[in-house]
């Protein structure tokens, strides 16, 4: 998708916006003075080098840690009250993979908050979480304990469970971190899918190839914002350089194509 | 109460001993699992140990002897422990198990200073407080009974009521929290839950114990099931059972209750952790030595093949100078193959039945096989997310992809 192919939705509000958005841990600024907004209908990145605040972002802008100054909108409303627009996929890493849950009851848990939290699931939550689970392809393992599945199957059940949720915006935590290539792929042609149907999706992501690749708009953080934009103007030498350094990142061969040097 | 007391088969005073003994193994079965998972634990040791000195403070405050009073004594002191716990936490100037052992040496050390005290008084009657220690079983009376089963069933109503965001905040705290959930109102009520299945237990099995009758059901339920309700019930069952058998062994040797319930706990947590289907300790070693085994005896026969194809057919030590593998395993090896028919033998030379060159033939193909996943695996487009078991591919792929696969792979060399 081209720069100019990307959904402009006139007069909506982004699906997810932070204005000058600043948290620090003990006194170290992790963000600082964050503006930035995510475009409805489109499939956008948070990049940055490590320690740029990219989770940080995300986490503050839900609620889970406290911000010391800005604001979070969610559809143009303030988050913490539209947190029922968005389904939210964290880091695998912070869960204990030994706890005793199944697969399907991991996908049901993206609907007790949509049925009320006290409430019992009724058949449409059931079929809902089937649907969830056939899309991510983990419709035969749904009775498997979750500590038997391998980290691309794990993230799989993840992103299940925020498919339950049908939220209109998504935001991921490096789903793809540390995950084998065909689910990388997979995954990767669902969240298009999913862009497709219409939901505006945010994703913590490191590999800037992909991100080039396959996703319209991006922010490019290094606890500053460094840019924020459709892909083709963000995604430049020249933005990168600023955030991860000058020895980072060399303009690539006679193609014009951007390499990613460590 | 009474008609359960008269239901059982016991005299009276046992009959309410073993009725106690179950409340309490019940509740901190259910109670002790949820910080367990939370990875908790040593809080619950802390909170226990912090009730030795409520029962204390209690006791001079009012004089009292009752169970009751001290009780409200040690809760209050429970729950100031976990206060102070999570307070010295976020501090953030210590790590938790820091805290926690600073937290859990400080009260039992005050509740060892008061106990003294209160020996020194001289007053007549002060005795029992010491059963705190250690747990007694033999004093519990009817009435006492009854009040730890109506804190019991409340616990659990409110586990049962908040079953949902309860497994949610365990499992994914931010998950939770991002759907909405009040996950730091959540912990409260699952400390304070903690606080009342310690109150409930701590005279019968004793401050310095107590934690085993949280840890011991949810360890032992947890081999034998992979899903939350499961544990808690399971727990709750092992709990009960645990504690009447502790409390009866108990009150009929004139040990002390708390370690005899907690050495009956140990054995039924060490028979889960051996003997559990699927996940325990043997049953994993005796699957680890089968597949061992397995790749040793395939290993073998493509050797033996190796070497029948390159001349005539060797001597096993021929064998064992061209595989280069230890002569013990090469023995077992050809022992395993021997029995299943696989071999033939001319004097000292080995060559390959019929059926062993059939063996032969599968290995090979199923090495194959999973040369040709690595290399030609990504273009399969599998329909879902199975994955490929490398000792068999056929089956983990299903026949379809396998044959596929095969295509792909002759295609290559083609």
């Amino acid at each position: 998708m081209s720069v100019d192919e990307v959904p402009v939705h006139s007069g909506g509000a982004p699906a997810l916006e932070v204005r000058r958005l600043t948290v620090s841990y003990e006194t170290r600024p992790v963000l600082w003075d964050v503006d930035a907004s995510f475009p409805t209908g489109a499939l956008s990145a948070i990049v940055g080098p490590n320690g740029a605040g990219k989770s940080t972002l995300l986490r503050a802008a839900l609620g889970l840690i406290p911000a010391d100054a800005g604001q979070a909108l969610v559809q143009g409303r303030p988050a913490r009250s539209a947190l029922d627009r968005v389904a939210f996929v964290p880091q695998r890493d912070a869960v204990d993979w030994d706890f005793p849950i199944t697969v399907r009851e991991v996908v049901e848990m993206g609907r007790y908050p949509v049925r009320g939290w006290l409430r019992r699931l009724t058949g449409e939550d059931r079929a809902i979480v089937d649907e969830a689970l056939e899309r991510v392809g983990m419709g035969p393992f749904a009775r498997r304990q979750i500590g038997r599945l391998s980290g691309g199957q794990r993230q799989r059940v993840f992103i299940a469970r925020a498919l339950a949720r049908q939220a209109p915006v998504m935001l991921l935590d490096e789903p793809f971190a540390g995950i084998d290539a065909r689910t990388e792929a997979t995954l990767l042609d669902l969240l298009r899918e999913l862009r497709a149907e219409g939901r505006s999706i945010v994703v913590v992501h490191h590999d800037l190839g992909t991100v080039r690749a396959s996703f319209d708009w991006a922010l490019v953080l290094n606890v500053r914002a460094v840019a924020c934009g459709p892909v083709g103007e963000v995604i430049v030498p020249q933005t990168l350089r600023r955030a991860y350094g000058t020895d980072a990142v060399n303009d690539g061969a006679q193609d014009g194509e951007l390499r990613w040097v460590r | 109460m009474g008609p359960l007391i008269d239901a059982l088969p016991f005299s009276y005073t046992v009959s309410v001993i073993a009725l106690g003994a179950a409340v309490l193994g019940l509740t901190a079965g259910v109670l002790g699992t949820l910080a367990v998972l939370r990875q908790r634990t040593l809080v619950g040791d802390a909170l226990a140990h912090a009730t030795l000195p409520g029962v204390c403070v209690a006791f001079i405050a009012t004089g009292a002897k009752d169970a009751s009073t001290l009780l409200v004594g040690a809760g209050a002191f429970g729950l100031i422990g976990a206060l102070l716990v999570v307070g010295l936490e976020r501090s953030g100037r210590t790590r938790p198990d820091a805290a926690i052992g600073v937290m859990l040496s400080s009260f039992f050390a005050l509740g060892i200073v008061l106990l003294t005290y209160i020996g020194s008084l001289n007053q007549s009657g002060q005795a029992g407080l010491e059963s705190y220690l250690f747990g007694q079983a033999a004093g519990l009376v009817e009435r006492d009974v009854t009040i730890m089963a109506a804190l019991g069933l409340g616990a659990l109503a409110v586990v049962a009521a908040l079953f949902r965001p309860l497994k949610s905040t365990l499992f994914d705290a931010d998950h939770a929290a991002a759907g909405g959930l009040p996950i730091r109102a959540l912990e409260v009520v699952m400390t304070a839950l903690l606080v009342v299945a310690i109150v409930i237990g701590v005279r019968t099995v004793g401050a310095i114990l107590m934690v085993a009758m949280l840890v011991v059901p949810a360890a032992a339920a947890r081999q034998l099931t992979g899903r939350l309700a499961g544990v808690l019930v399971l727990a709750g069952l092992i709990g009960a059972t645990v504690g009447v058998t502790g409390a009866l062994l108990s009150a009929q040797s004139g040990l002390p209750t708390g370690p005899v319930i907690v050495l009956v706990g140990f054995l039924v947590v060490l028979a889960c952790l051996l003997l559990a289907p699927g996940r325990g300790i043997l049953w994993r070693a005796r699957k680890l030595a089968r597949d061992r085994r397995r790749l040793l005896v395939e290993g073998v026969l493509i050797d033996l093949e190796t070497a029948l194809h390159g001349g005539p057919p060797p001597t096993q030590h021929e064998l064992a100078l061209a595989s280069g593998r230890p002569r013990r395993a090469l023995r077992r090896a050809l022992g395993d193959l021997e029995r299943t028919g696989a071999l033939a033998r001319d004097g000292e030379r080995i060559y390959l039945s019929e059926s062993g060159a059939a063996s032969v033939h599968a290995v090979l193909e199923r090495r194959d096989l999973w040369s040709a996943w690595l290399e030609h695996g990504w273009r399969l487009e599998l329909p879902d997310a199975r994955e490929p078991d490398p000792r068999d591919l056929r089956a983990s792929l299903g026949d379809e992809h396998a044959d596929r696969l095969r295509a792909l792979a002759a295609e290559a060399r083609a």
